[in-house]
């Protein structure tokens, strides 16, 4: 088995009383897209925190290529390779379309600009280039956020909620983008309510509910888990 | 009262409100800048500013420095005194309730002030240069307001060009549109703080030394250029940094049209006045605040 591309272990994150996060542990596969499902304030977005050093764990390792990250600053393990979109879209709405690439720094000016209008066009979005982010449509605000997790040619992507009010089109341009990512080499950590997203993409799937995993395997089986129905319906 | 207002006074006015203006805005945008980005109102901004006027002076009469050419090395020096302030006391507060940021940067004044008192003493220094006006047509421009409109056109333009073409810039402004975004894309927010922090410092002392052969120096000469970059900011829309420039000239104009109207004691109560009308009336300021 190849080194895991991410590998957490025993991952907890209280915030006062609460576990957000709860001792979790999974471990990642280069070149595979993997699924992130539980129900509201099960502690997804606070483990995509902890990974990219947002928030700082409690307790706990994460290991990226073999590499300890915990415990790093956000911007040094976002130089490391680690690349993410927000649930809620983030763009930097008073910086252009082109701008809002070249803040993400790598290399030389003239290299990221090229590198920059490349992945515009990958989108389509070269003739916005100068518009404010913030005066683009919200799918075209979605395409930068996503062009620009990009812009450092990351090993690992995490996306939060990449299908969240986008229409069927470019949901479907999306998805088609995230598997030719995985196809690269890349790996994508996705957090997705749309459980035909989920269930189509994905190759395994995590659960998580309070803070703790509750599953994972493959997505038909974990459909059928007796765990997973219990934390989205109930007993 | 009744005096007549002449076309001739007008144009004096507007030309003097033009003048202070582009000092105002210079010395605003810094204000702006540290509250864009790190959401904290520095209160030490005018006592810095004090600072940058005692630089200008000593250099001026120590070395023999030129007051201009003193300008950039005085910018540099306060560059220095505002990363270091950010590196040992402001990072503590940034991301605290704004009450302690308030009561951190006050402390800050106080204290720089009563050590310019120990340091420097009270007594009023001035640096004799350029004095008196030229004629233009029927007005009479003072050559020391000139320059310093010179300068501080020059220097704003310089940073406005900082912060929308250079690397650094984009990350300054980005930093300020979405903190933890900037993060993840890798920006260093803590390195982009120490730039801000300084670089404020250097334009609120920019203003100082243009000051310094303007009016008396004397350690409390700062105080009400913190109360006018923040009257400024509100006019512009806080965290807008083209509202400052705009805030920078209305202010100017104001001030001296009210000059026409008023004594000189009442004319330096319209800032207080403004302050208070444009919070009650608009208190996003004339260009809205940034969105968010």
């Amino acid at each position: 088995m190849a080194t895991p591309v991410l590998e957490i272990d025993g991952l907890s994150k209280r915030f006062g009383g609460v576990a957000a996060v709860d001792g979790v542990s999974l471990s990642l596969e280069p070149g595979r897209i993997y699924g992130l499902i539980g129900p509201n304030g099960s502690g997804k977005t606070t483990l995509f925190n902890c990974i990219t050093g947002i928030e700082r764990r409690d307790a706990g390792r994460v290991m990226f290529n073999g590499e300890r990250i915990d415990g790093l600053k956000p911007y040094e393990i976002a130089r490391k390779g680690i690349g993410r979109t927000f649930q809620v879209i983030r763009v930097f709405p008073e910086l252009s379309a082109l701008e809002n690439l070249l803040v993400v720094t790598r290399g030389g000016l003239a290299d990221a600009e090229a590198r920059a209008l490349e992945l515009l066009r990958f989108v389509r979005l070269e003739g916005l280039r100068n518009e404010y982010a913030g005066n683009l449509s919200y799918g075209q605000q979605k395409l930068v956020e996503f062009v620009r997790v990009l812009m450092r040619d990351p090993s690992l992507i995490l996306l939060d909620e990449p299908a969240a009010g986008v229409n069927r089109t470019l949901l479907n341009d999306l998805l088609d983008a995230v598997r030719r990512l995985r196809d690269e080499g890349r790996t994508v950590l996705l957090v997705e309510h749309d459980m035909k997203v989920v269930m189509g993409l994905c190759e395994t799937v995590f659960v998580l509910d309070h803070g703790e995993k509750i599953a994972e395997g493959e997505p038909g089986v974990i459909q059928t888990d007796e765990r997973v129905i219990e934390a989205y319906f109930g007993r | 009262m009744n005096i007549a207002i002449t076309p001739a006074m007008v144009g004096q006015v507007v030309i003097s409100g033009i003048l202070a203006g582009a000092l105002y805005a210079m010395v605003a945008l810094g204000l702006a800048l540290i509250y864009g980005v790190m959401r904290v109102i520095n209160i030490a901004h005018g006592p810095l500013l004090m600072l940058g006027a005692y630089t200008t002076f000593f250099l001026y009469s120590a070395l023999g420095l030129n007051p201009y050419l003193s300008v950039p090395a005085t910018m540099l020096v306060l560059f220095l005194v505002g990363v270091g302030l950010q590196r040992t006391l402001v990072f503590r507060v940034v991301d605290a309730p704004e009450l302690s940021s308030l009561l951190l940067t006050f402390g800050v004044s106080i204290a720089l002030v009563n050590l310019a008192q120990l340091a420097f003493t009270s007594d009023l220094r001035a640096v004799e240069y350029l004095t008196g006006s030229f004629p233009l047509g029927p007005f009479a421009v003072s050559k020391t307001r000139l320059v310093a409109f010179l300068f501080a056109a020059g220097v704003t333009a310089l940073a406005f060009l900082f912060l929308q073409r250079t690397r650094l810039g984009k990350a300054i402004r980005a930093t300020s549109q979405h903190r933890e975004v900037a993060m993840v894309c890798g920006i260093d927010v803590q390195r982009v703080h120490l730039i801000t922090f300084g670089l404020a410092t250097a334009l609120a002392a920019a203003g100082g030394a243009l000051l310094a052969v303007i009016v008396a120096i004397q350690p409390e000469m700062g105080q009400i250029w913190t109360f006018k970059s923040f009257l400024v900011i509100v006019l512009g829309g806080a965290g807008n940094y083209p509202g400052a420039l705009l805030g920078g000239m209305l202010l100017g104009l104001i001030e001296q049209g009210a000059s026409l109207f008023l004594t000189t004691q009442l004319s330096e109560v319209v800032a207080y006045v403004l302050l208070v009308v444009v919070l009650l009336v608009r208190p996003t300021g004339l260009l809205g605040g940034r969105q968010t």
